[in-house]
């Protein structure tokens, strides 16, 4: 695990989580998820049942020499390499993370590979680093031709991860996937962890600012961002199906059937948390204040099972009346 | 499901069919992706009234994605960027409708082994999001379909159904010429079991479409001298004939779109508005088009013929 510590002056952490159903008739066992995400022989799977099931894939790793983008278009050259990795949630749920962190003011002229190779997951600037404008840069828009695109590299590892042959491409629903992109700035000393900012902006992204303490890990943060980019796409995809069955129209039983799939595969992922770092886990009260990812949830869960209770109740009295 | 368009020869309609097939599917609210791999001639932009598309996108489209130069190719929201006006105003319950361009200098290009493996990646992934996804290629034998035949052959895509629609006019030429693109010893048939798919599952698969079919007992047809009519009678006669011996008769058919005025001017989506308000087109060319639309995933319609 690589710790933000172990650059030479880690200025800020960054990656881009994309969240999709794994496409698959049903959820997937422990041991086909495991087959699935051995991207390395050299690396295990690391699989844990408890609280929910979940697998972490091994990094891998990719080269790159190019451009950070910059808000106001200052130009820095960063050398390295970004890992990525992909997590699989209770067999249903698909994750691809790529993430750098990025050093402090490095050289001037680059190193060795050898020298990059002894950091994965670390890029280092030749010369200065402008970290907010380099911050505000990697929120913002689509990547130029020769800047760094994270989103490219995690979109690469979810395809690779999403045409594995042990998937049977019979998903129980049609879903859309997300994009959450995130940076992470240090926290001040003595001050811990903050959330400062998470945003809705168009065709699915959503966009995170953090401010981390020195000793939360890369991994830490990827984890964090993760289990944001999960619960965000189960509310995203949810409001959208209970919009599609035009659930309390005329058609009552025709809509309930169409919620079918939620309750089969969806309703039972709600767990926020459930593999956050310890010190971490206090940031998701913020977004149970405001947007109260939760309280959402909830109120579409009971909207759901008192629809079922009622159709169930009709359903019941029109047996009744038929004997 | 992988609905592919193809055509032995231009003018047959295909894209301006295709694209109102899934302008009905998303009215109906499905999800529909319209994914323009014509090549050599992107003109799916101008039907669904796209400006900024017209012709193909400037860069970024499915050319620049095949060849690995973008991680994704552009979408073009039609509900959002159409200038039509009609479309503008999305009607509730409506599905999504994504239009994917190529790119405006495009063109045709040789199938390597990471272009396969990116079309593997664009289909499964427009599959796990659309309910219909369309995808319109060239007229004749083209590097579009040979990309098709062989991806939708790949173990990887064994979970995701696929079928053809061929479409062809109204003519002596035409049926012979769609016919040999099914059936000919450079077929889609032939191609598709030199890489690897069963002939018989394929065939089943592969539906024909009649596009600017006139009737004879219509107007304005039917308003002509006698010897005229007898003489067209007598040619749609023939051309069933025809159609009968070379496997593109009746069993085989999956729609037949009539001669519209409205579509020979002008490549463009029929709305509801274009029969029952401003009628200027025929309630037969919609009717025929809502038909097609949903016979795609109707099983009678497919299978043995």
């Amino acid at each position: 695990m690589t710790a933000w510590g172990r650059a030479a002056d880690p200025v800020l952490i960054c990656g881009e989580v994309r969240t999709g159903l794994l496409q698959h008739s049903e959820s997937l066992p422990a041991r086909a998820v495991a087959d699935l995400l051995r991207l390395r022989p050299d690396e295990r799977v690391r699989i844990s049942e408890r609280p929910n099931g979940y697998a972490v894939s091994p990094e891998v790793l990719t080269g790159v020499d190019c451009r950070l983008p910059a808000a106001g278009g200052a130009r820095t050259r960063v050398v390295g390499t970004v890992a990525a990795r992909a997590v699989v949630t209770e067999g249903r749920m698909l994750q691809a993370t790529a993430s750098i962190v990025v050093a402090g003011p490095g050289p001037d002229v680059r190193h060795p590979w050898s020298h990059y190779l002894a950091r994965p997951g670390v890029v280092e600037p030749l010369g200065k680093l402008p970290e907010r404008a380099v911050a505000d840069g990697l929120l913002a828009g689509r990547a130029r031709p020769g800047e760094l695109d994270l989103g490219a590299v995690a979109e690469r590892l979810l395809a690779r991860v999403a045409r594995h042959r042990a998937l049977d491409q019979r998903a129980p629903f049609k879903s859309r996937r997300t994009r959450l992109r995130w940076v992470a700035l240090r926290a001040l000393d003595g001050e811990g962890p903050s959330l400062d900012s998470f945003t809705l902006a168009e065709d699915g992204l959503r966009t995170v600012e953090l401010r981390l303490p020195a000793r939360v890990s890369p991994a830490a943060a990827a984890a964090l961002c993760e289990d944001l980019a999960l619960h965000d796409w189960l509310l995203t995809t949810l409001v959208r199906m209970v919009e599609r069955s035009r659930l309390g129209s005329a058609d009552a039983p025709e809509a309930v059937l169409s919620l079918r799939p939620a309750v089969d595969h969806l309703l039972h992922l709600w767990m926020p948390t459930a593999h956050v770092d310890r010190t971490l886990a206090p940031l998701w009260d913020v977004l149970e204040r405001e947007p109260g990812f939760t309280r959402q949830w909830q109120t579409l869960v009971q909207r759901i099972r008192d629809q079922l209770a009622l159709q169930a109740i009709t359903l019941r009295r029109d047996a009744l009346t038929a004997h | 499901m992988l609905v592919f368009a193809a055509s032995d020869k231009g003018g047959t309609g295909r894209s301006v069919t295709s694209a109102n097939v899934a302008f009905r599917r998303a009215l109906a609210g499905d999800d529909v992706a319209y994914v323009d791999f014509d090549f050599g001639s992107p003109t799916a932009a101008a039907v669904f009234d796209v400006p900024e598309a017209m012709g193909g996108v400037e860069s970024g489209g499915l050319h620049t994605y095949l060849r690995g130069k973008a991680a994704e190719p552009v979408r073009v929201d039609v509900w959002a960027e159409t200038e039509h006006e009609v479309l503008r105003d999305r009607p509730t319950g409506a599905g999504n409708l994504v239009l994917l361009p190529g790119d405006r200098s495009g063109g045709e290009f040789a199938v390597g082994k990471d272009v396969l493996r990116r079309c593997t990646d664009l289909f499964l992934r427009l599959n796990s999001e659309f309910d219909i996804v369309v995808v319109d290629l060239s007229a004749g034998r083209s590097f579009a379909m040979d990309m098709a035949l062989e991806v939708t052959s790949l173990p990887e895509l064994r979970g995701v159904g696929s079928r053809w629609l061929v479409y062809h006019r109204w003519t002596r030429q035409h049926v012979i010429a769609a016919s040999g693109l099914v059936f000919g010893s450079r077929g889609i048939l032939a191609g598709g079991v030199a890489r690897g798919h069963d002939e018989e599952d394929l065939a089943n698969r592969i539906r024909f479409v009649r596009a600017a079919v006139p009737d004879p007992e219509a107007a304005p047809w039917a308003m002509v001298p006698p010897a005229q009519s007898a003489w067209m009678r007598k040619c749609d006669q023939d051309l069933n004939e025809l159609a009968a011996q070379r496997n593109v008769g009746y069993t085989r058919m999956l729609g037949s779109i009539p001669l519209e005025p409205v579509l020979q001017w002008r490549e463009q989506l029929i709305t509801d508005e274009d029969v029952l308000s401003s009628r200027v087109a025929n309630m037969e060319t919609l009717q025929a088009l809502k038909d097609l639309a949903q016979a795609l995933d109707d099983d009678e319609a497919w299978g043995p013929a």
